[in-house]
């Protein structure tokens, strides 16, 4: 039996105050909230401020999660506005972080047309700026104008780019497999 | 290195027309010491006085060699003293962290990196180092005696006085407690009140017994156990020659008496024997089986 | 989904950021209901110095922001003005300072300054008879055992009683003193400024009395004295001229100095508990 209490637990005790269980959530989230985030800003000062504010959110409205869905994606919620918000108020561009590979390795590809068809190679065919709105809106949920702050370029720039982006994968969906 | 020391000569304590303490000779050496007595005794009294939070009516305190009557040497005085009151009134909106912390400035912790540590290493030693942001009106009253308690351990000082330190809390607490005490007292005077006998009897070297503001016994807690031996017996009903009988546990009376009988089945007496047996079996003891 | 993990290639490769878009995706959407893998994610991180952020930093800067105390707004006033970290601190912390005490001294000034404006003559009465004792009621309440609930740990620490309660005193009266010269404005005629000497004589007053008696109990005496006072000086004349004459003004001042140095001289008995706790 696994007598680690559940995030759901530790939550309910962030509301009494328990620094302690606050602190065991912060080690079971920290980490892969802060590589999921530097993914999409490679400033790590800036990554840094964003995961203290997101906890900081929580333990200031731990009923903010109404026990739908994973905690986790209500965390990583918390914690990309954090990020976006913390982009506000900054002067400088922070670049936002380019994956290395457009493409998946050959051997993955099996696998990803699996789970998601031709989508892997229809993103791979799109640019790397229309790939970043496409994560940004679709995938991380935010808005347009957070998408535009996360990514420094105007809104009406984010919102042709995922015009455009969606109109490319419609048509390479519809294409089949190149 | 001076050792550090209390003493007091002819200490006398009047409020109007109550006379609260009255002749008290005493000579404190660190250590702990248990203050033992009932409601009234001036148990409260006598804390204040050696925390300088009162001055004497009659005769003199000098602490670690200081003069409390003196400001300058008060304030030395104070530098090196816990103090954990019977009651704390908190301010409204303080969590433990907060009103330790403000504790900690008026006891001169001006660096808040160094403040901010300490705060958390007293929390830390009474078990609320999880609880620092919790608003002590949301505790418990034993978490509350331990936020008391955390500010008087505030700077490990040489003087630690406290007022009834484990009343209300629980058991496991009691144990920690006692750590904490054991460890500090090997240079510190450590002075606590309480109407445990158990708390004396597991913590204290020493014990002093007061009554109607007089000390009625000052001295190792063993010998003052020894006074009871030979005096403590069982048996199934409660015998009437016993000064004090209760019903123990396990069904058959506890019995003690002024004088030592050969006829019965004598048992190993406990300082809460002995102690019954110096206060003359008076009926306001209350006593837990 | 429950049996199926990430393998370490897959794990790695996102970890490092040489994976594809597609392929981050699939890992970040598995990570949100696979608790093992966000354990693997986040032990991978700390091996692989990958740009790696110092979370124990970012853990103690969190904790600080929560448990430390913020400062108050009076607080950092304080600071502004001068006044050493530590020692705005102290001085914020005093009861007196809560938002519900400002609130009610202001709308009872509100409240006398108006009958001053709209009464005229008789109207002045009520403001004179409030005016002066706000001050020393609102000094009283910022070191009185009663509100001041964590009176007896204070009391035996080193820190200067004196000091602490001057400060207040002072901090008090920079807040106090301007409001009621505010409302004071709306006042016709001299009266506006007749109350400022008895104001800063019950100040001294009280806390000269506070080396015998509790604050607030000296400083309800002196305003029930003043007000009654000031109602058979009302009942009696039709305005308030008794008090402005410069007479009455020098007898305030004279007052407040000798409280003054009466509380300088028996300071020694600020910090002890008195018999009547």
């Amino acid at each position: 039996m696994d007598s680690r209490p559940g995030d759901e637990t530790l939550l309910l005790a962030v509301a009494e105050r328990d620094m302690g269980a606050f602190h065991t959530l912060y080690e079971r989230h920290a980490g892969w909230l802060a590589i999921r985030l530097a993914r999409r800003c490679n400033d790590r000062d800036l990554v840094a401020d964003a995961i203290q504010d997101t906890f900081v959110a929580v333990w200031q409205r731990p009923q903010g999660f109404r026990g739908d869905g994973d905690i986790a994606a209500w965390l990583w919620g918390i914690a990309i506005r954090r990020l976006v918000s913390r982009l506000r108020t900054r002067s400088s561009v922070a670049a936002v972080f380019e994956n290395a590979r457009a493409a998946p390795a050959a051997e993955d590809q099996v696998l990803l047309s699996v789970e998601y068809g031709d989508i892997g190679q229809a993103l791979a065919r799109l640019s790397p700026e229309m790939r970043a709105v496409i994560q940004a809106v679709v995938l991380d949920g935010l808005s347009a104008r957070e998408a535009a702050q996360l990514l420094h370029v105007p809104v009406s720039s984010v919102k042709t780019r995922l015009y455009r982006a969606k109109a490319h994968l419609r048509a390479a969906l519809a294409e089949g497999p190149s | 290195m001076v050792t550090a020391s209390i003493s007091l000569r002819g200490v006398g304590r009047t409020f109007g027309a109550t006379r609260a303490l009255a002749g008290v000779d005493l000579d404190l050496k660190p250590g702990v010491t248990g203050l033992l007595g009932p409601n009234g005794a001036g148990k409260t009294t006598l804390l204040r006085l050696l925390a300088t939070a009162l001055p004497p009516t009659q005769g003199r305190v000098s602490v670690l060699g200081l003069d409390p009557e003196v400001p300058a040497e008060r304030t030395n005085i104070r530098r090196q003293l816990g103090y954990q009151p019977q009651e704390v009134g908190f301010p409204r909106g303080f969590t433990a962290f907060a009103f330790v912390d403000y504790i900690a400035l008026l006891k001169e912790w001006t660096e808040p990196a160094a403040r901010h540590a300490e705060v958390r290493r007293v929390l830390d030693l009474v078990g609320l180092s999880d609880l620092g942001a919790k608003r002590i009106r949301a505790m418990s009253g034993g978490q509350r005696r331990r936020v008391a308690l955390a500010q008087a351990l505030l700077g490990s000082p040489a003087v630690l006085i406290l007022d009834e330190p484990t009343t209300g809390v629980d058991p496991e607490q009691r144990v920690t407690l006692r750590t904490v005490l054991a460890e500090l007292a090997r240079t510190s005077i450590v002075v606590l009140s309480t109407h445990q006998t158990e708390d004396v009897a597991a913590l204290c070297e020493r014990v002093i017994v007061l009554e109607r503001g007089r000390v009625r016994y000052d001295g190792p807690v063993t010998e003052l156990t020894g006074q009871a031996a030979g005096r403590v017996w069982l048996a199934d009903e409660p015998d009437p020659a016993a000064k004090v009988s209760w019903r123990t546990g396990t069904g058959r009376y506890r019995n003690v008496g002024a004088r030592m009988r050969d006829d019965v089945e004598h048992v190993e007496p406990s300082l809460e024997d002995a102690y019954l047996l110096l206060r003359g079996g008076s009926p306001e003891h209350e006593v837990a089986s | 989904m429950t049996g199926w993990h990430l393998d370490d290639d897959t794990l790695r490769s996102y970890v490092e950021r040489t994976d594809s878009l597609a392929e981050g995706t699939s890992v970040e959407q598995h990570l949100l209901s696979c608790e093992p893998c966000r354990g693997r994610v986040n032990a991978a991180a700390s091996v692989i110095e990958l740009s790696v952020i110092d979370l124990a930093a970012v853990w103690d800067r969190t904790r600080d922001t929560l448990e430390v105390p913020r400062p108050s707004v009076f607080e950092r006033l304080l600071r502004v003005a001068g006044l050493p970290a530590h020692e705005a601190r102290l001085v914020a912390v005093a009861s007196a300072f809560r938002g519900v005490w400002l609130v009610g001294v202001a709308a009872i000034l509100a409240f006398a300054a108006l009958a001053a404006a709209v009464g005229h003559a008789r109207g002045l009465w009520p403001f004179l008879a409030v005016a002066p004792i706000m001050p020393c009621l609102v000094v009283a309440s910022s070191y009185d055992p009663w509100l001041d609930s964590a009176l007896e740990p204070e009391i035996v620490t080193p820190y200067p009683a004196l000091r602490l309660i001057l400060l207040r005193t002072i901090a008090v009266l920079a807040l106090a003193l301007p409001a009621v010269l505010l409302f004071g404005l709306v006042v016709p005629g001299e009266t506006a400024f007749a109350w400022l000497l008895p104001a800063v004589g019950f100040v001294a007053v009280v806390l000269a009395a506070s080396t015998w008696v509790s604050p607030l109990r000296a400083a309800i005496a002196v305003s029930s004295i003043w007000v009654g006072v000031v109602w058979l000086l009302a009942a009696r004349s039709g305005s308030p001229d008794a008090v402005l004459q410069a007479r009455t003004q020098a007898g305030f001042l004279a007052l407040a100095a000798a409280s003054f140095v009466i509380f300088l001289l028996r300071r020694r008995w600020l910090c002890q508990l008195r018999p009547w706790r």
